[in-house]
């Protein structure tokens, strides 16, 4: 068997994972500036833009599934490609995440496209959580089950697993995503303060920076309403100009405004109030579960024999669940929910954003993943339906 | 007679317009809507018309590859197909989730529209629109929260009736 790579193709970002090497990190999308109008960067192109100001997305998901082909296309060339992973697909084997219950359309572009663009020698098509299920388990021998709660950039799914197999009755997805919680927080602070509603990457790292689940709402919106020093959310957020200032930061310490030069923005009840939409999505108007209700929902599914089990092996993964304070708050909204006499235990791995490549990783060095595969000769032979057969349930 | 008296009060919140429920309804899954959008500015290359033929152009066979064909037979194969790809895998996201719900709708097995999360057992929390904090007031034109007078002014005079985003 020859080389095995991990990609784990996010929303917002492609994770790949090469045995024996750094997972490595590049932007699922084509980038467009203001300033270097000419350009297109793709990927990790982007890394060379001096400006991000106003930067324009293309984006080959929407809502979180696959439908701009094209520009996933150029995606994938560039990252296989020469400049980046130098990767001779002919003589690799992939492993390659898709959304739970993906559509069968975009399930055969994909056997079609790695089979007969990129002809690698063998594909697996799974789950993002499956991998993270893989991983926890093999960190946590002895333990039979684990829900993965993937909180991503289009959505967050809740997946109970039983011996790395996913409980589909019981998956739950709830649409909050990253990509909400930067457009809310554009939409408050360009109606409340100052026009951003072009500036999606420096938005987003205002709210990577800033923002922090609450452990105490209402208390914060009270602290929110007093003046001065007393009000200990308030931050003040200096935007870039990328003249002086390549990146925006938080202000130390409680300033009067000045007239200097830096723009700034005040963030206040924005800091909490615009993560607390993972925990109450009808906050924004959306009528779904929050978070901590939906995995107790999705658990009520299992197995009652199980269940016990399921909450004491609760795995966070994605990049939304970065946020400060977001196990804690969890945990406590759990707590409350779940019977007094189960364990509630919930893990939050040093970098969920990898995790999944990582159980990816994991998984390929052992013998369970032999059966998965499926090879070129295979798909010659059986086509569509072949992989239809191998990859039920994904 | 004598001249009926009017109240002025009465004249001005009969004069005001005021939106029924499916309107209100239309405007929130706006609202939604907008949220999940890419960007909200216009395509910084859409404006350059001199530099049309070096874009890629997304979604449309260019007509560039065909003119610089190389004799080679492979890639001339290879060429073929990805437009062949383009033309094959076009589809909208409302395109590929109506072809889902046709496919699903004899099945009982789950599926992307049975794994939706549920609604919440949980009242809604209500937020002014303007200030951010909690609201017990509703804007009678429009249906948007409110928290105070100073708010609704604001409101009024930014936003109500007419929503754009």
């Amino acid at each position: 068997l020859g080389n095995t790579i991990i990609l784990d193709n996010g929303a917002s970002s492609l994770k790949i994972g090469k045995v024996d090497s750094q997972i490595s990190i590049y932007p699922n999308s084509i980038f467009r500036s203001k300033s270097e109008r000419r350009k297109n960067f793709v990927s990790n192109q982007i890394d060379g833009c001096k400006d991000y100001s106003s930067l324009f997305y293309v984006l080959p998901f929407q809502k979180g599934y696959l439908v701009n082909w094209d520009v996933q296309r150029q995606v994938w060339d560039h990252v296989f490609g020469k400049d980046v992973l130098n990767l001779k697909c002919n003589e690799s084997n992939i492993v390659i995440t898709e959304p739970h219950f993906n559509f069968g359309s975009i399930q055969e572009a994909m056997n079609e496209i790695f089979f007969e663009e990129y002809e690698f020698q063998s594909i697996l098509r799974t789950n993002a959580s499956t991998l993270s299920s893989h991983k926890y388990n093999n960190d946590n021998p002895g333990e039979e089950c684990c829900v993965v709660v993937d909180c991503g950039y289009s959505f967050t799914h809740i997946v109970p697993y039983h011996k790395n197999v996913k409980v589909s009755e019981a998956v739950c997805r709830i649409d909050v995503g990253g990509k909400l919680l930067t457009n809310h927080l554009k939409e408050v602070i360009s109606y409340r303060q100052l026009q951003v509603m072009d500036e999606t990457y420096v938005m987003n790292q205002v709210k990577e920076d800033a923002c922090y689940v609450s452990m105490d709402f209402n208390g914060d919106m009270e602290t929110c309403k007093l003046k001065g020093k007393d009000n200990i959310v308030l931050r003040d957020y200096v935007l870039p100009d990328y003249t002086q200032i390549k990146r925006g930061y938080i202000k130390v310490g409680y300033t009067t405004p000045t007239k200097s030069q830096e723009q700034m923005i005040r963030l206040t009840v924005e800091r909490f109030a615009v993560p607390e939409i993972l925990f109450h999505p009808s906050d924004v108007g959306i009528p779904q579960m929050g978070l901590a209700e939906a995995i107790m929902h999705s658990v009520s599914k299992c197995s009652e024999d199980t269940q016990p089990h399921m909450l004491r092996n609760i795995v966070l993964t994605g990049g939304s669940c970065k946020f400060l304070n977001f196990k804690q708050r969890l945990e406590e909204d759990l707590r409350r929910l779940a019977p007094d006499h189960l364990d509630i235990c919930l893990t939050m791995p040093e970098n969920p954003v990898t995790y999944a490549c990582e159980g990816g990783l994991r998984w390929t060095k052992t013998n369970t993943i032999r059966e998965h595969w499926l090879t070129l000769e295979e798909y010659q032979e059986g086509g569509q339906a072949a992989c239809a057969r191998q990859f039920y349930d994904i | 007679a004598a001249p009926r008296r009017e109240s002025s009060r009465l004249l001005e919140v009969n004069s005001r317009r005021v939106l029924d429920l499916a309107t209100r309804k239309r405007r929130l899954n706006r609202q939604l809507e907008a949220l999940e959008k890419d960007n909200f500015q216009e395509d910084p290359l859409e404006n350059l018309p001199d530099l049309k033929k070096k874009r890629p152009k997304f979604g449309i066979p260019s007509d560039q590859e065909e003119e610089s064909e190389t004799p080679q037979p492979s890639k001339k194969k290879k060429r073929l197909r990805s437009d062949h790809f383009k033309q094959r895998f076009r589809k909208t996201f409302a395109a590929v989730i109506e072809a889902e719900r046709l496919a699903t709708e004899k099945s009982d097995r789950p599926n992307y529209f049975t794994i939706s999360s549920l609604p919440s057992k949980i009242p809604p929390r209500h937020f002014c629109a303007v200030c951010g904090f909690f609201s017990t007031y509703t804007c009678v034109s429009c249906g948007t929260r409110y928290c105070s007078v100073k708010c609704l002014g604001t409101h009024q005079d930014t936003r109500c009736l007419k929503w754009t985003v």
